[in-house]
């Protein structure tokens, strides 16, 4: 069902942008954006419902008259809408507005997009009913809607072009653009959060364990600098009044990932056991205090402890293949080469962040002898490899490893060449979620990031026909789309070891693992 | 004023509020009438960089001006409606009694009653700003280049200074940010205004392509910086310009430009407090603290003679033995975490220097006898950030506001932005529009003319019939007489301009007065580009070009300098003279 919508849409709204292109064309903005996916996802709510109202109503009349009497029904609908607007739509629109903290979109673009959401709707409806109707009469309203919608709106519509640059399959995890900016953040935010959460949207801070220690890091500067409001307790203020807008900033600027959300109920779980009679200071004392045993304990010491056992499974004339770059695989081969033991490193990279840049640079310092290459040349490299070692971003409770995209492919190149899988994950990244694959949950990032230039969006209004500024300005281009997700899953089966401060697992004893290490939170 | 709603940014403003000695035709009185308070289009000058720091969402302010214009600035602040309407918390007034109206600004910071009230990262900000650029976005820059990982601060907390952490100077962050902007290239320029030689070198490539509206693809570390006139020195002594061949070893690309200026905002990190406080000689901020800090990035040792080995690696301003135990216990300073050589976007940097020696000696060397480095260990100076405003039409406006030029320009700049009242939603009104051109429609006089696109009027101004205001900012109870001709001027409060009078690109102070006439016997009044004082009285049949008239007291003697014959021989005299002594001044006795 979610497909074939899709494909509707598609096919749709190709027509659509041709049409958008031919009228004038605002720039794009980052509330249109938002107002936009406003409007699409009321759309998609909409279009189901719609449909069966209209297959119900077929059966008394043809489709022609059907769609004739339905036309007249919005066109009334429509201008019912356009008078109600100046009472109804700017309280509306400012509302959404406001909360996304976009208010200074220009009122121009924001009129026009009120208008474009009233006559949008049913605009959408009108297409889907088309298609619901039956493909034989579908031909003969379209032109006539189409014609008729920019004589009205005056302007393009944009909203249905938004939606084709999301990428079907992946539409439900499109949510909210990415914060690039403080302004609209809560005023509770603490400066460090704030600078953390920016760092992380611009992948300053990036992977798994940093973003986790930055986050407590960030948050004990808050919490040493909050103080709990008369008439109320530390216990009971702190979390809900105080962390949640911080964390809520956080999540705006990149979704947390699942090592952070683990840290964040441990922590929201000690602070409302503190007894209410402990005072301000030693109550935020003993926070700050845990908050470091807490990143010793489940990251620092556990990563030397997994070092330490994964550096002892690298023999001497080894061929150890990695993927991307993961502290703690870093901190292995470190650890390894320390030891004397003589091996050869392969690091397998991919756009467009390049993380194995930043891996092969340290261990090539380091003194390691290291084999760069791209993620299209995997089943190469993997030929010489004896060994792969991944890091994680977290092990589900299905035993697959949910990390970096393209982690997958490397391991099932290597499972297939009987070369064994090795993951290195602290217990903090277990999860009992499970997952069968990677699209139900990923994390979709701003698709421009795939852009090589290095000012893709400044030049939107350049009218040159270069290849690479066609692909610059990859949204004008109709039934163009680009997908950029951050995360794969890869399958249990393809994984043979994995290595965690409790000591080397099969796959299979995540949830085990998970169970004793979050058993071990609570009793501390 | 619309303002978003902002977070504490963590950053505290200092605004200095100096004597304006380029303005000396209005500033000549500054225990009254200080420059922080000469209107920038009927706005007190101060205003706009206090709007700017509410803007982007910085509360904790500090005015830090000579003990002599406190009285007049404080008085400012709580009667003078523009800042009586910026929100809340009203800035501070900080006046050093040490502080004169010629101390240096790198004095300023060694003050105790200046180091006192900073207690974190600061902005710093001239007076004269008049910024369209959103701070907040400059803000951003700094917070994603240069904040502390993981909340590493430095500054005065409640229980003393925090270390330098791991996240922050010692993996060379927490640098600072600076802004340059173009002098030629926009309409708003100055002719002969002040600029800087800066070189800067590119930042690596970021991670993935900014998002649109970063200010990223401008910004650049700062390795040079000295003012245009101090490079023309050196170029005329020694014939040519020497460059140091470590700057070229260290950075392969290195631009240099000469026609940009420094708009004076610095976002600066605690330690550069003590980094003045280290180096008594540092009498500037913008020559001594960001020449020397920029060089210190790639001269080596240059680093360790100012003293900032010291300033990051001992304990600053105050003694070990004040940090509570209970802190310490805590595990705030200890146990510290490198976020960055975790972060999978970074080279890890610090770990690998204890392993470097394995660089030099075969492995098969015991590492026991490697030589721990610790002399030689090079300082790791976190960067000092340039913006560099491209000139391009649709740029926001940056510009320091010190000289007359500056300040009609701007002014008259600022006019032509669309009103309030005249913009259909408050959001796309820049900031700096007024809540309408004319303010006191009723006392324009008809039939007259007033350009309303390009023209500003206060509230109680005045115009006579028959009146012709071209391009002109009046400010606040003006009065205009009949059939007066006012094109490109800018008058502050209370001028009055006669029946008749002719005015072209005229700055006219507070209350003075261009006398009228009748227009019948051939006599006229005509001002061109001239400048007159406050309270100054122009008489009629006044003919004068590119002139000043300023008052002396207590020059009695000369009363007869105020002769026509001279004034005719002072303009001939100014059109041959070079920029020095570009301007006559008429000088009138005081009645």
């Amino acid at each position: 069902m979610a497909q074939s919508q899709t494909l509707q849409n598609g096919a749709s709204s190709r027509s659509e942008t041709q049409q958008a292109d031919t009228a004038t064309q605002e720039t794009p903005t980052r509330s249109n954006g938002i107002k936009q996916q406003v409007n699409s996802k009321s759309g998609h709510r909409d279009a189901p419902s719609r449909d069966d109202s209209a297959t119900n109503t077929e059966p008394k009349l043809s489709g022609a008259e059907l769609k004739k009497k339905q036309k007249a029904e919005k066109a009334a609908r429509r201008a019912q809408a356009k008078a109600g607007e100046p009472e109804a739509g700017p309280g509306g629109g400012n509302a959404t507005l406001n909360a996304q903290g976009q208010g200074e979109g220009p009122k121009k673009s924001k009129q026009s997009q009120q208008e474009q959401r009233a006559q949008g709707k049913p605009g959408q409806d009108s297409r889907i009913q088309h298609k619901s109707s039956g493909s034989t009469a579908s031909s003969a309203p379209r032109p006539v809607a189409l014609r008729r919608r920019p004589s009205q709106s005056g302007g393009a519509s944009k909203e249905p072009k938004k939606s084709d640059k999301e990428v079907g399959l992946f539409r439900h995890l499109y949510g909210q653009p990415r914060r690039y900016s403080i302004e609209g953040a809560s005023k509770e935010v603490h400066s460090a959060v704030l600078a953390l959460g920016l760092q992380m949207s611009s992948y300053v801070v990036c992977g798994s364990n940093a973003r986790c220690v930055a986050m407590l890091l960030a948050f004990k500067s808050a919490i040493l600098a909050y103080t709990t409001p008369p008439s109320t307790s530390l216990a009971r203020h702190l979390t809900s009044h105080y962390l949640s807008p911080q964390i809520e900033y956080l999540k705006s600027c990149r979704p947390i990932s699942i090592s952070m959300g683990n840290a964040i109920r441990w922590l929201k779980d000690y602070i409302i056991k503190i007894d209410p009679s402990v005072p301000d200071s030693e109550a935020k004392t003993s926070i700050c205090s845990t908050i470091d045993t807490f990143i010793r304990e489940r990251i620092t010491v556990a990563d030397t402890a997994i070092a330490a056992t994964a550096s002892s499974k690298i023999r001497d004339g080894d061929v150890v293949l990695t993927y991307a770059k993961s502290s703690i695989v870093q901190q292995t081969l470190l650890t390894a080469h320390a030891a004397g033991t003589r091996f050869r490193v392969i690091v397998v990279d991919s756009k467009p962040l390049f993380e194995g840049k930043n891996l092969v640079r340290h261990l090539a310092h380091s003194g390691l002898n290291v084999t760069y290459s791209l993620v299209s040349a995997a089943a190469h490299a993997v030929k010489d490899a004896t060994k792969v070692f991944l890091g994680a971003h977290a092990m589900m409770s299905n035993g697959r490893l949910y990390s970096r995209v393209g982690t997958a492919i490397v391991a099932m190149l290597a499972h297939e060449r009987d070369i064994p899988v090795i993951v290195c994950c602290e217990s903090l990244k277990f999860t009992d979620r499970v997952a069968l694959d990677s699209i139900v949950t990923n994390e979709v990032a701003p698709p421009d990031e795939l852009l090589l230039s290095a000012e893709p969006a400044m030049a939107p209004g350049q009218s040159s026909q270069a290849g690479r500024a066609s692909i610059a300005r990859w949204k004008d281009v109709p039934n163009l789309q680009l997908l950029n997700v951050l995360y794969d899953v890869t399958p249990a089966e393809y994984i043979k070891m994995v290595v965690t401060e409790y000591g080397s697992l099969p796959p299979s004893s995540v949830p085990v693992v998970h169970r004793i290490s979050t058993e071990k939170d609570v009793r501390v | 004023m619309p303002h978003a709603t902002m977070p504490s940014p963590g950053f505290q403003a200092l605004i200095l509020c100096g004597p304006g000695v380029s303005l000396n035709t209005f500033t000549s009185n500054p225990k009254e009438f200080p420059k922080a308070l000469l209107p920038i289009a009927n706005r007190p000058m101060v205003w706009y960089p206090l709007e700017w720091c509410y803007r982007m969402g910085i509360t904790n302010i500090k005015l830090v001006t000579p003990a002599e214009s406190a009285p007049a600035l404080e008085a400012a602040l709580s009667q003078n409606p523009h800042l009586t309407s910026l929100p809340a918390p009203r800035p501070d007034v900080l006046a050093p009694p040490e502080l004169t109206q010629t101390t240096g600004t790198g004095d300023i910071f060694r003050f105790p009653s200046v180091r006192a009230a900073i207690t974190g990262d600061f902005v710093l900000i001239p007076c004269d700003l008049v910024c369209e650029l959103d701070g907040s976005s400059l803000l951003e820059t700094w917070l994603i280049h240069e904040a502390g990982l993981g909340g590493a601060s430095g500054g005065l907390l409640d229980f003393g200074v925090t270390k330098f952490g791991m996240g922050g100077e010692k993996s060379g962050r927490r640098g600072g940010l600076a802004v340059w902007y173009p002098t030629k290239g926009s309409e708003t320029g100055v002719k002969n205004e002040e600029t800087d030689f800066i070189a800067t070198t590119p930042l690596p490539a970021p991670i993935v392509t900014p998002p649109r509206g970063s200010l990223r693809s401008d910004i650049a570390k700062l390795v040079y910086a000295i003012p245009t006139d101090t490079l023309k020195d050196i170029t005329d002594e020694h014939k040519s310009f020497h460059i140091r061949h470590r700057l070229l070893r260290k950075y392969g690309r290195v631009k240099m430009q000469t026609t940009h200026r420094d708009a004076h905002i610095y976002f600066f990190p605690y330690w550069v407090l003590d980094m003045l406080k280290a180096n008594e000689s540092f009498d500037s901020v913008s020559e001594d603290v960001l020449g020397w800090w920029a060089k210190a990035g790639w001269q080596e040792g240059l680093g360790d003679k100012l003293g900032l080995r010291e300033v990051f690696e001992g304990t600053p301003s105050t003694p070990e033995g004040d940090i509570p135990d209970a802190l310490v216990s805590s595990g705030v300073l200890e146990g510290e975490v490198d976020v960055g050589s975790m972060s999978s976007t970074w080279t890890s940097t610090a770990q690998s220097r204890p392993q470097r020696p394995s660089d030099v000696f075969a492995s098969r060397v015991p590492s026991l006898i490697t030589p721990t480095i610790t002399v030689n260990d090079p300082l790791t100076i976190p960067p000092i950030l340039a913006y560099v405003q491209q000139p391009s039409p649709s740029a926001p406006l940056i510009r320091r506001v010190d000289t007359a030029a500056a300040l009609l320009v701007t002014s008259l700049h600022l006019a032509k932005l669309p009103s309030l009242d005249s913009v259909d939603s408050r959001t796309t009104a820049s900031p700096f529009a007024h809540a309408s051109k004319i303010a006191y429609p009723d006392g324009i006089s008809r039939p007259s003319r007033v350009e309303t696109a390009d023209s500003l009027l206060a509230e109680n101004v005045t115009v006579g019939a028959k009146a012709n205001i071209k391009e002109c900012v009046i400010g606040a109870n003006c009065a205009i007489g009949i059939s007066a001709r006012l094109t490109r001027c800018l008058l502050m409060e209370g001028a009055v301009v006669g029946d008749g009078a002719q005015l072209t690109g005229c700055v006219l102070g507070r209350r003075c007065k261009v006398e009228g006439g009748e227009g019948g016997d051939g006599e006229r009044t005509k001002l061109v580009d001239c400048e007159v004082q406050e309270g100054n009285v122009v008489p009629w049949g006044t003919e004068a070009k590119n002139e000043k008239f300023m008052v002396f007291e207590g020059l009695e003697d000369d009363a007869e300098m105020e002769d026509d014959g001279y004034a005719a021989e002072a303009v001939d005299d100014s059109l041959g003279v070079e920029e020095g002594i570009e301007d006559n001044i008429r000088v009138q006795m005081h009645v």
